[in-house]
């Protein structure tokens, strides 16, 4: 067998060093179930639902934590990793809030119980009420946390640390009792926490979960219509996905949160911040302009159209460079313009109006 | 303090604030630049520390359950103390154990609580002695040193006399006497000692640690505390042996910490050493447990060391590749290391041929329904009835025991007669583990039995891996309504067992660490052999 050669099913497979067996998997199209796995986040290995077979290794392995070596020979689907998979699943749904039929189980983008229904884990297992400690005092408006759908898998934890560095939440108590929490069980608001919803992004079970949608009736996940964008809060630009109830506003649609694309497809690597994540309630704000206004005679604002607004902005700029000068005029750019834009705006002020009065607000 | 030494400090500092009350993880994050919320994890990891308000702690072990621990909990409740059920105490020898502040009490009873008149400063034990070190009972009786490796009868000698043999031979010669010997780990794998000694040797990392483990809590377990107490010396010659063996200079001492006593004493050796020079060149460190059995899984003892949550580490790699602070690392039991000294100074051949079935005297503890219960260093491979027979015979008929902690489950009284080494435990599915044997006789139901070893994984799962977290609950709960159910002789009952054989498998299969591996074994074992017990017809014991 060549250096760099592991079987994987009974195939035969190349593979670089470092790479683990999920990686390979992953590459090959090969299904292996993982909960406490992101990508972003150093491999834990305790979720154990990633459990594979290694010929010679008396016990099972971790597929998320296991480094390949060469001649390694894995099976990801005999009849004990089967088992396994079931049984431990069987296992976390008497932990578990599993309100609903199985149908429902992919609904709400629940892992855990999408892989219930998928590896047909046995439901009838008698389950056990939950002895996790949660935070219900907390005053933050964005983050809720519902330690009855927790599984402990420490995403969260690991998230806020690892690519946040933040460590905002820990895993606290142990055993069954193991749960998220933060010191002395205050509110995110007064701890290190930046809000970025991470946690929820990283959430397999929706236990970290939005606050605004729990208050409002609002469809099921699968129900909701993704809109893919880009955040325009600042110039790093984001990608985003608007998620839409199509009915909502009267059939208009209404963004009823905010989530991250998957990690590793945008620039963003599935991360946000707080206003990227959580501010967009000035989309159905009363206030919001949604056409130009410009000045009448009489000095109040009136709607007009963009041809209207663009050329009285002109006239203005034209009037003060004349009668003051190309340097009466200065250029400020906002933070929240992109690169391009911002490049714009300085050639609209050197080339149009010949002055080097240029700023940009994120500048200094 | 470099930053790992701060991280390190941690559980130190919360132990210094009292424990974990509001604001304290804060003036730790201060002391230290730790992330908050971290400190408090770690505080409310560790029992000791997440209870500041709970001064008495009463055993709940299978020993001290038989012992009657649980009406001097009920009493102790009565009477106001500031009082919780906990783990072993490492005290089944002298059931029912308390633990006051972080100094065991042996031996108390109802009354003892009674005389406190409510206030639980006054509690002692019935000889008064809740100050001073008490040694438990050792046998056999006298010290003799050519057919004991660790003679707990011995006097406490700090010559170096090993030590010094040592070096005169060299490390290559060390270690093959001590894989001469063949010395396995005492503290419940029996892993070869010569093969972790070699592999920390090779390693081209020029720093390496030592670590010793002395966080003893397998219920039925308590001859680490017994060579504490007894034989400082014999510990810290072995560990200053194989530091300078495998080439390193820092030793790490990690003592429960309901080890108060046994802390005071190793504390004092290590300064006399220190002051005589004896071992120079080796630097000992002492590092206090904060409640937490789980600690005794070596990775996460480590973890624990570094001043984080217990939690035992993915294996591989093994801590002789990178333990503390990534540095291969030699981890030992106490016993273990107490055998090396008179390995190296009467060879290897010496101790092998001082066992039975398996190389070297080995210290039994023996507890339960046994006349003398205490720790025998005897032949490693005795049988029960050898063994008891050391301890003044049964106390009522023998029934079942179990020959190596909680850990090894349930062995009916068939096999009696069956060697107690490494091997023989093992073809009948249990283990030798760390020796803790404790004896039951036919007053006990073994469904009970069974239920206050449940009682004690689910308390001392570390909660990182699922089937560990969830099974060691699912089977105390299902145990629970079973038990229930056998008091009240439900006329169409429910089958509340119908899942064990399969949480077990999967616990078994998928658990990251011992703990969760074998967690369901004393009911397995304990319904294999007794399915009787279980049945609706009889009385669970209480």
């Amino acid at each position: 067998m060549s250096e760099n050669t592991v079987i994987i099913n009974g195939q035969k497979v190349n593979f670089n060093p470092g790479d683990t067996i999920l990686n390979i998997a992953d590459h090959l199209g090969v299904k292996i179930p993982t909960l406490c796995h992101d990508p972003r986040l150093k491999p834990a290995g305790a979720c154990r639902t990633c459990l594979v077979e290694i010929k010679n290794r008396p016990k099972l392995a971790p597929a998320c934590a296991t480094e390949l070596s060469a001649g390694m020979e894995i099976v990801t689907d005999s009849e004990r990793v089967n088992r396994h998979v079931q049984t431990l699943l069987a296992l976390y749904l008497t932990d578990h809030e599993t309100s609903g039929s199985s149908n429902d189980f992919d609904r709400n983008g629940n892992e855990l119980l999408a892989l219930a229904k998928q590896y047909e884990a046995p439901l009838h297992w008698p389950s056990m009420e939950n002895i996790r400690q949660g935070r219900p005092m907390d005053v933050n408006p964005y983050v809720a946390f519902q330690p009855e759908k927790c599984i402990s898998c420490a995403r969260c934890t690991r998230y806020c640390e690892e690519v946040e560095s933040v460590s905002a939440i820990t895993m606290a108590e142990r055993g069954s009792r193991t749960t998220v929490f933060t010191a002395d069980g205050r509110s995110l608001m007064d701890t290190t926490c930046e809000l970025c919803g991470g946690c929820i992004d990283t959430c397999p079970t929706g236990a970290m979960t939005e606050k605004k949608p729990l208050s409002m009736t609002i469809p099921a996940n699968n129900e909701l219509e993704k809109v893919r964008t880009t955040c325009n809060y600042c110039g790093v630009g984001c990608q985003m996905d608007l998620n839409v109830d199509p009915k909502g506003n009267n059939g208009r649609g209404k963004v009823v949160k905010v989530t991250s694309p998957p990690p590793g497809t945008t620039t963003n690597d599935g991360n946000l911040c707080v206003k990227g994540r959580f501010a967009y309630d000035f989309i159905d704000h009363n206030e919001r302009l949604t056409v130009p206004l410009v000045r009448g005679t009489d000095g109040k604002l009136q709607e007009a159209s963009w041809e209207e607004a663009y050329r009285r902005a002109a006239e203005g700029l034209i009037k003060v460079a004349t009668d003051h000068g190309n340097d009466a005029l200065g250029f400020v750019s906002s933070s929240r313009c992109t690169m391009e834009e911002n490049y714009l705006m300085q050639k609209f002020s050197r080339a149009v109006f010949h002055t080097n009065n240029i700023h940009q607000c994120a500048a200094t | 303090m470099n930053h790992p030494q701060k991280r390190a400090s941690v559980p130190d500092q919360l132990q210094e604030h009292g424990g974990l009350s509001k604001g304290t993880s804060a003036s730790v994050h201060r002391a230290t630049g730790i992330p908050e919320a971290d400190i408090y994890g770690v505080g409310s990891f560790f029992h000791l520390l997440a209870e500041p308000d709970i001064k008495v702690r009463v055993c709940q072990g299978l020993a001290c359950k038989m012992a009657g621990s649980d009406e001097v909990q009920a009493e102790a409740e009565a009477a106001g103390f500031p009082v919780k059920p906990c783990s072993c105490l490492a005290a089944c020898d002298q059931a029912p154990a308390v633990l006051k502040d972080r100094r065991v009490i042996y031996g108390v009873t109802s009354e003892d609580i009674k005389r406190c008149q409510g206030d639980w400063t006054q509690l002692t034990d019935a000889a008064g002695a809740s100050h001073g070190i008490v040694p438990g009972f050792v046998g056999p009786e006298g010290s003799n040193p050519d057919l004991r490796a660790i003679d707990l009868h011995g006097t406490i000698e700090l010559s170096g006399v090993a030590y010094s043999k040592a070096i005169q031979l060299g490390a290559e010669k060390v270690i093959s006497e001590i894989d001469a010997s063949g010395l396995q780990g005492r503290g419940g794998a029996g892993f070869p000692a010569a093969f972790k000694w070699n592999s920390v040797r090779n390693q081209p990392d020029p720093v390496k640690y030592v670590v010793l483990n002395a966080d003893e809590g397998e219920p039925g377990t308590f001859k680490d505390r017994e060579v504490l107490l007894r034989r400082p010396d014999k510990i810290l010659e072995g560990l200053a042996i194989a530091a300078w063996a495998v080439g390193a200079t820092d030793v790490y001492c990690y003592l429960r910490g309901e080890f108060e006593a046994p802390w005071q004493v190793l504390h004092q050796a290590i300064q006399e050493a220190e002051s005589s020079g004896v071992f120079e060149g080796i630097r000992f460190h002492m590092h206090a447990g904060q409640g937490a059995y789980i600690c005794g899984e070596e990775t996460a003892l480590l973890e624990a060391l570094e001043g984080k949550r217990g939690l035992p580490r993915l294996k591989p790699p093994f801590p002789t590749e990178k333990g503390l602070w990534n540095k291969p690392t030699l981890i030992h039991n106490v016993e273990t290391i107490a055998c090396v000294p008179s390995i190296i100074e009467k060879g290897g051949d010496w101790f092998k041929q001082l066992g039975k079935s398996g190389a070297g005297s080995k210290l039994y503890c023996v507890s339960g329904h046994v006349k003398n219960p205490g720790t025998y260093e005897l032949p490693l491979g005795v049988t029960l009835d050898e063994l008891v027979e050391e301890a003044g015979g049964y106390i009522g008929t023998l029934k079942a025991f179990s020959p190596g902690g909680a850990s090894s489950g349930f062995l009916p009284a068939e096999e009696r007669r069956r060697a107690l080494d490494f091997k023989s435990l093992a073809e009948v599915g249990s283990m030798l583990g760390s020796a803790g044997v404790t004896v039951l006789n036919d007053s006990i139901n073994m469904a009970w039995a069974a239920q206050a070893q449940l009682i004690f994984y689910e308390a001392e799962s570390c909660g990182q891996c699922a089937p560990c977290r969830i099974g060691t609950r699912f089977l105390r709960e299902n145990m629970t309504k079973h038990l229930n159910q056998m008091k009240s002789g439900n006329a169409t009952p429910i089958n509340h067992l119908e899942h064990v054989a399969d949480a077990a498998w999967e616990m078994n299969e998928g658990s990251i660490c011992g703990l969760g591996q074998i967690a369901a074994l004393p009911l397995t074992s304990a319904i294999k052999y007794f399915p009787e017990d279980f049945q609706q017809t009889r009385t669970p014991n209480s």
